[in-house]
């Protein structure tokens, strides 16, 4: 494993130094346009180069090899700050869920032109009245004879307004069905019937959006596991969501601490605050490996991965406490793009207790099933 | 050790923690092999050896071993050591002409003990950098059990001057920093094996207690503060076993740190949760509080650890280097 690690780092580091004027991004990529834009060229260059296929599965256009690999790809694009975190690891989220569910044809058909950059997806599961709950979800599919028609709306839907398809959960089953009426779909986003609404958001990025659905038409073979297997399908999901994607945060946000202390002013932080953040920021580290050794093993995760989510949420959090502490004159009035830049960052860290599962959430499922403390109120 | 002897020899201290404690423990590790693990295998024995130790709530003479062994003196297995007092990690004592001037910290195996070992900063004129290690009697030192806020825990405070016994040795640069990381690694082990016997303690009482009719536990302000110590215990453990991978100073200051840490949360979300009964006397959790409060302080507690690596990556401008994938 290690000498397979080894060998991919190498390789991977000298390329990266060799392509570092391709690779680098052309202008300031602030506006989610720029970043968007950068992301596809760097993941079209990695995947052309070989090194974004390994660790995926030969079946979906990858190279095989272990998981590890991506984990730190990843790692060293956001410490090199070629990529955005968020938006690179959404691949991390949906390409698993598609070998796993899809068809395997549809996921040897799609699943390459995610890896290699030619396609955005988005993951539709959040609905106005379902944030947290999301087994009470209302999107309606009903059956024709020729496929599906879906009729409803999702929100928080990140990169819905890039995206070419969208992973989505729909309720096949009676309204009050919970879990065991939901179904999962893989929509084309150009279908007739959907509209796409980004939302604007405090740190001046909409990068998430409203999507409403009315009697779109997707054919059976776009069903992803069975029907009413939507919820499995989820559940499955959301571990992703807290490994290989939460590396390459944790990374990022390592970079980000120092690029902090390079140019923080002198004492202008506290030392105790400065030094648990790096003890945050270790531990996450520490736990998220251990992680992605598992996943590497072929251990299936489950509910033992809220713990990084707090984790790195945590972190996020303390980063960006520090960093406006730290520059308030640039994050408090600077309008310049490196005042822009920190003050959007320090903003959306706000949302990382909030995303892909509430603080409150990960604490109820640690709460339920690691700590096995029976149902809550 | 392979996995089914590490099982083994889990079992075997378990056995031995919860049954005794103090210089009956200290028979019953040297007579189930502790030492001879320790020598072959301190990877696996430390870590299960001072859990074991912290979740029962027991104490040895344990963490003196750990030490000898890591400063490779030829004092042999059951020697005594001088720690360094309440917060401190450099040598607790001074050479001054030729006596040993010691201010530190001892398990109860130095009132047992004849001699001890005590690692000592360098004479004047000499590099102050430089670490020897010298054996005093014990009886020309001041020895005080302490009783304090941790009885249990058999703690002795050491002072005074005693004139080495044979000549002192020079420690090669680095092996007292190794000392205090091995020290630092299995008292992080015993602060988590403390912390993980206080949830267990508080997850019983929140599923037995029955309140507006219903155990506690269906509470969400009950379920999160238990929540947020088992991630506080885990980052904890995380770190540990990262820092024993690592092999650097720098990773296992963390990880003693960060258990430090999250054993004071876990300390007070536990005894938040079991409220007035773990008040009581009779209950076992004051136990852990206790020894938890010890624990943080000896080779630097988590606030002084931590305040050090902030000031540190200030003045450097540089983050310690990443733990490898």
């Amino acid at each position: 494993m290690s000498i397979e690690l080894d060998a991919f780092r190498t390789a991977l580091d000298r390329w990266l130094k060799e392509q570092a004027e391709a690779l680098v991004p052309r202008q300031p990529t602030i506006t989610l346009d720029a970043q968007m834009a950068q992301l596809a060229k760097v993941k079209r260059l990695t995947y052309d180069a070989g090194f974004m296929r390994r660790g995926w599965p030969e079946e979906v256009g990858g190279l095989g090899g272990s998981p590890l690999l991506r984990a730190y790809l990843g790692e060293a694009l956001t410490t090199l700050d070629l990529v955005e975190p968020g938006i690179y690891s959404m691949t991390e989220t949906l390409a698993p869920t598609m070998i796993d569910y899809a068809p395997p044809e549809l996921a040897a058909d799609m699943v390459p032109r995610l890896l290699r950059g030619d396609e955005t997806w988005c993951q539709g599961f959040s609905e106005p009245g379902t944030g947290s709950n999301l087994a009470a979800l209302t999107c309606r599919a009903l059956r024709f004879d020729d496929g599906w028609r879906v009729t409803g709306q999702k929100v928080w839907t990140s990169l819905a307004q890039y995206s070419q398809r969208c992973v989505l959960l729909t309720r096949t089953g009676t309204l009050d069905s919970a879990h065991h009426g939901i179904t999962a779909l893989f929509v084309d986003m150009d279908s007739p019937g959907i509209t796409v609404r980004p939302i604007a958001t405090m740190h001046e990025t909409p990068e998430f959006c409203e999507v409403f659905f009315e009697d779109v038409e997707v054919p059976f073979d776009r069903t992803l596991g069975e029907e009413g297997q939507g919820w499995s399908v989820a559940m499955d999901l959301l571990p992703f969501e807290r490994s290989t994607a939460l590396w390459h945060r944790g990374a990022h946000l390592r970079r980000r601490l120092q690029d902090l202390i390079d140019i923080v002013p002198d004492g202008s932080l506290d030392p105790v605050q400065v030094g648990e953040t790096v003890e945050l920021l270790t531990a996450l580290r520490a736990r998220s490996r251990a992680t992605q050794y598992r996943l590497a093993a072929g251990e299936r995760l489950g509910p033992e991965t809220s713990v990084d989510k707090v984790l790195v949420a945590t972190a996020e959090q303390a980063v960006f406490d520090l960093a406006e502490a730290g520059l308030a004159p640039d994050v408090l009035l600077g309008d310049d793009p490196t005042g822009s830049h920190w003050r959007s960052e320090y903003l959306f860290s706000r949302a990382a207790t909030i995303y892909g599962g509430t603080a409150e959430i990960q604490r109820n499922i640690i709460a339920r099933r690691l700590l096995d403390l029976g149902k809550d109120h | 050790m392979e996995a089914a002897e590490f099982e083994l020899f889990g079992t075997t201290l378990r056995r031995a923690t919860d049954a005794h404690t103090g210089a009956a423990l200290d028979s019953a590790l040297a007579e189930l092999g502790w030492h001879e693990a320790l020598a072959d295998d301190a990877r696996s024995a430390v870590p299960l050896l001072f859990a074991h130790q912290g979740g029962a709530g027991a104490t040895s003479s344990a963490l003196d071993d750990v030490i000898v062994d890591a400063l490779g003196t030829d004092a042999g297995w059951g020697a005594a050591v001088v720690l360094p007092g309440l917060g401190r990690w450099e040598p607790p004592a001074r050479l001054d002409a030729n006596r040993v001037v010691v201010h530190g910290l001892a398990t109860a195996r130095l009132l047992r003990s004849e001699t001890a070992v005590v690692a000592a900063a360098g004479a004047q004129g000499e590099n102050s950098s430089v670490v020897r290690t010298a054996v005093v009697k014990t009886a020309e030192l001041t020895r005080r059990p302490v009783s304090g806020m941790d009885p249990w825990f058999e703690l002795v405070e050491v002072t005074g001057a005693a004139t080495p016994v044979g000549p002192t040795a020079a420690l090669r640069p680095g092996t007292w920093s190794a000392a205090v990381t091995r020290a630092r690694l299995a008292i992080g082990y015993e602060l988590v094996g403390a912390s993980a016997a206080m949830l267990h303690l508080a997850r019983v009482h929140a599923l037995e207690r029955v309140q507006f009719g219903q155990p506690i536990s269906a509470f969400q302000a009950v379920r999160h503060r238990l929540a947020d110590t088992l991630v506080a215990i885990e980052s904890a453990r995380a770190l540990l076993g990262a820092a024993w991978e690592d092999a650097t100073d720098e990773t296992a200051a963390m990880a003693k740190a960060v258990a430090g840490r999250a054993a004071r949360t876990t300390a007070r979300h536990c005894q938040q949760v079991l409220a007035g009964m773990g008040f009581t006397a009779e209950h076992s959790l004051h136990r852990y509080v206790r020894r938890v409060l010890v624990l943080d302080e000896l080779f630097g507690s988590a606030r002084s650890l931590t305040a050090a690596l902030g000031r540190e990556v200030l003045e450097r401008r540089q983050l310690p280097p990443p733990l490898p994938l």
